[in-house]
């Protein structure tokens, strides 16, 4: 029989990305960006990217641009349903995306022996490893 | 007659994990229409496309890549 894996760290890694309506006043964005961190209980600083206001690629409903914020937390799960109901009913929240981060993404700096050996990888057809 | 594999682009840019917010990278692998690439045109491993799906299916809801592309406004 497996054992069951205990977690020894409750909490998880986990990125978040707002879209907050470009229409608010930089401040205001600040506050409200602080508003719904404090939600999530850290006890690290959570890191946060501000993309600032870009063009989204589609309307969502009457708003063409949106500012992004990016923001990387360890939180407990639980304090998650709550974190997204607030999000879910905040107005000044166009969207969100909240992801689990197990990995770092995009390309971190691979030496070129190990990228030769990832091409070699890739030669046979799936190589799911971990 | 097999044709020789293409080497896979994403690997060759030394991605491990594709990131969803990279909307310049996840631009190259989808078609003017705004569809996801197929694999057997672009050449990227089994892999890397399955991470591709899921990122480009992200960034559509984010509006960093849009759902449907080249159509005009009704």
């Amino acid at each position: 029989m497996a054992k069951l894996k205990i977690r020894r760290n409750p909490t998880r890694r986990y990125e978040a990305v707002y879209i907050i309506d470009s229409a608010l006043e930089d401040t205001a964005i600040a506050e409200k960006l602080e508003k719904l961190q404090s939600l999530l209980e850290l006890t690290a600083e959570a890191e946060i990217e501000h993309w600032g206001r870009r063009q989204l690629a589609y309307m969502i409903g009457r708003h063409e641009t949106g500012y992004y914020i990016i923001s990387r937390f360890d939180a407990a799960p639980t304090v998650l349903p709550e974190f997204e109901r607030a999000l879910k009913l905040d107005g000044g929240v166009v969207r969100y995306l909240v992801s689990l981060l197990e990995h770092e993404l995009g390309a971190p700096k691979l030496s070129d022996e190990e990228l030769a050996l990832r091409r070699r990888a890739s030669d046979d057809d799936d190589d799911d490893e971990e | 007659m097999r044709r020789q594999k293409k080497p896979c682009p994403v690997t060759e840019a030394g991605i491990r994990y594709v990131d969803y917010k990279d909307d310049r990278l996840l631009a190259r692998f989808i078609t003017d229409y705004g569809k996801i690439l197929p694999s057997r045109l672009s050449g990227v491993d089994a892999r890397h496309q399955r991470q591709l799906s899921k990122a480009i299916k992200r960034a559509r809801f984010l509006a960093l890549l849009p759902y449907v592309k080249g159509q005009t406004a009704t």
